[in-house]
């Protein structure tokens, strides 16, 4: 990648003022840490509160008659059921989480959309997919008046995440009460144009408008900030000052890495990707029936689900010490009779877990032992050609070192993403 | 990340290519990473030590630095004998980054040859090295 080719965020300089080590990610140089370290700002997310400057993500706006059954066809989740568990239809200001798939069922991206108002969506999508996953909704939209505008750069994103979020928040927006009232999991109120009828709902103190989203990659309570570029380094800086009483911590992507894997999360093009969406840990994406003998909507890629001859399976894990091992080519995953069965996704260090007595505990776990000071465990996610079940034991292989981990349902535990916000303030 | 400038790279250890640092302590050599490998790795979470004992030559690898963003090689900057490990690393792998060239050095060596240390940099060649890096 040549030099032009490499984009910044608009906080791209407050990085550096700052001492972070940069790294690129999806085009973008981006902060890996600051001089306070990945492991501190992990567990900053767990107990206090962790700032990540998540500007690389791009936004897309899909608007006009015929978007939602756009969506209905090129997105999994089936967003005429999807929210509680009455599966009750997406409103506006909800948000779902789901994939757009290709006819074999691959991954293109996985994205989070927001309804805005009947037949308005906003979606988020990765670093450098904006253009390609707008693209290919225009493409679908075929001769319609759907309107596809993909905002990549146009949108400033922050997030905060952790426990103390919504006390930080609370000092730098206006009337917090109102904001935060029922303001559940995967909802948002406001928006970052002043244009939009929402935008008067969440106000920074100066009067920026912002979207305030209860969504964030970390499996912790939190909430990503969506602003006009040309405000996020105010914002940025006013929410610095804010959290500076509640352990607010600046994070880069390593920490956000090994927050979501902990959380069992998937990073997409590394654990979703170019082979088929299904047998995976992220099924409530999928449009299943109740039963799961099939799908509640027809969707692009649907078919190529069914009936798969040979099926892979995609399970998360947990070590037994810190120690991991480099996915690559090279590495490889061993049953108990030494065969290999498949590969190794991503395998970071959660430090903020360890196990005692076979049981793994968070130190934000209530019920932790006395004197818990865990070192980590590696985690991640294997896909593998055998069926395996929780507390199965498999090997992961590098060119360096065997490590033998578990399968698990869950890796970090005594999360609180879906804490009632009530008890967070 | 450190600018070259910022970097702590004392004048009283020797520098080898692959970022140790090498230090005649009365003709044992007492081993290490630099600032900059510090830097560059990140938090120290798992430091995987040799056996007291073992013999090895210049340039092979004694142990493993596991750090949040990967696994890294360490490799010996003089041939010899390991003499000591520094056994404190594995309670507090942080030392590597917290102090690099005092608690969180790594092995002492006996060396075979008490002049190789000389044939490694000093300071100023090796921030050559570096900014020919970048």
């Amino acid at each position: 990648m040549n030099k032009k080719q490499i984009k910044k965020t608009l906080l791209h300089d407050w990085h550096l003022e700052h001492g972070a080590n940069m790294a690129m990610f999806g085009g973008y140089e981006m902060p890996l840490w600051y001089p306070s370290g990945a492991k501190r700002e992990h567990l900053a997310v767990l107990t206090g509160a962790g700032m990540f400057d998540t500007s690389h993500m791009a936004v897309i706006m899909v608007e006009g008659p015929g978007t939602l059954d756009l969506f209905q066809a090129c997105f999994t989740k089936d967003l005429e059921a999807c929210i509680g568990k009455g599966k009750t239809p997406l409103v506006p200001g909800r948000c779902a989480y789901g994939a757009f798939l290709d006819d074999l069922g691959h991954v293109r991206d996985d994205a989070i959309v927001s309804q805005i108002a009947p037949e308005m969506y906003m979606i988020v999508v990765n670093a450098g997919m904006g253009g390609q996953i707008a693209r290919y909704l225009k493409d679908q939209a075929g001769g319609s008046d759907i309107e596809i505008h993909d905002l990549t750069d146009g949108v400033g994103k922050m997030d905060i995440q952790g426990p103390m979020s919504a006390r930080i928040l609370a000092k730098i927006i206006r009337e917090p009460e109102a904001v935060f009232d029922r303001m559940v999991y995967f909802s948002f109120k406001g928006f970052f144009d002043d244009d939009s009828p929402l935008a008067g709902a969440v106000r920074l103190l100066d009067g920026t408008p912002v979207m305030l989203s209860r969504t964030g990659y970390t499996g912790e309570f939190g909430f990503e900030i969506f602003i006009n570029p040309d405000n996020i380094e105010r914002a940025w800086k006013m929410a610095l000052e804010a959290g500076k009483n509640f352990e607010l911590t600046v994070c880069g992507l390593a920490a956000r890495d090994s927050l979501r894997a902990g959380a069992v999360l998937p990073l997409s093009h590394q654990d979703i990707g170019p082979w088929p969406f299904i047998n995976n840990p992220w099924s409530f994406a999928i449009p299943f029936n109740n039963d799961r003998t099939g799908f509640t909507k027809k969707f692009i890629g649907d078919q190529a689900l069914k009936g798969i001859e040979e099926p892979e399976h995609t399970y998360p894990f947990a070590g037994f010490d810190m120690r991991k091992v480099s996915p690559d080519d090279s590495t490889v995953v061993t049953d108990s009779d030494s065969a290999e069965i498949g590969v190794v996704l991503t395998c970071v260090t959660d430090m903020a877990i360890g196990r005692v007595e076979g049981k793994i505990y968070s130190v934000a776990s209530p019920d932790k032992p006395d004197g818990f000071n865990p070192k980590g465990l590696s985690c991640g996610f294997i896909r593998v050609t055998k069926k395996l079940s929780g507390g199965d034991t498999v090997e992961l292989k590098d060119g360096r070192r065997t490590i033998k981990v578990a399968i698990v349902d869950d890796i970090r535990p005594d999360r609180t993403a879906r804490r009632a916000i009530k008890n967070m303030l | 990340m450190k600018e070259i400038e910022e970097l702590f790279l004392p004048d009283n250890v020797r520098y080898a290519e692959t970022h140790e640092w090498a230090r005649d302590d009365d003709g044992n050599v007492t081993v290490g990473i630099n600032d900059y490998a510090q830097d560059q790795l990140g938090d120290i979470v798992f430091v995987e030590l040799p056996e007291v004992g073992a013999t090895l030559d210049k340039g092979e690898e004694f142990g493993t630095l596991e750090s949040v963003k990967a696994v890294s090689e360490i490799y010996m900057p003089v041939s010899g004998e390991i003499t000591a490990i520094n056994e404190a690393l594995e309670e507090a792998p942080e030392l590597v980054n917290q102090e690099p060239y005092n608690r969180g050095w790594i092995i002492e060596v006996k060396p075979d040859d008490p002049d190789e240390i000389n044939t490694l940099m000093d300071n100023n060649e090796y921030i050559e090295t570096l900014k020919g890096d970048e």
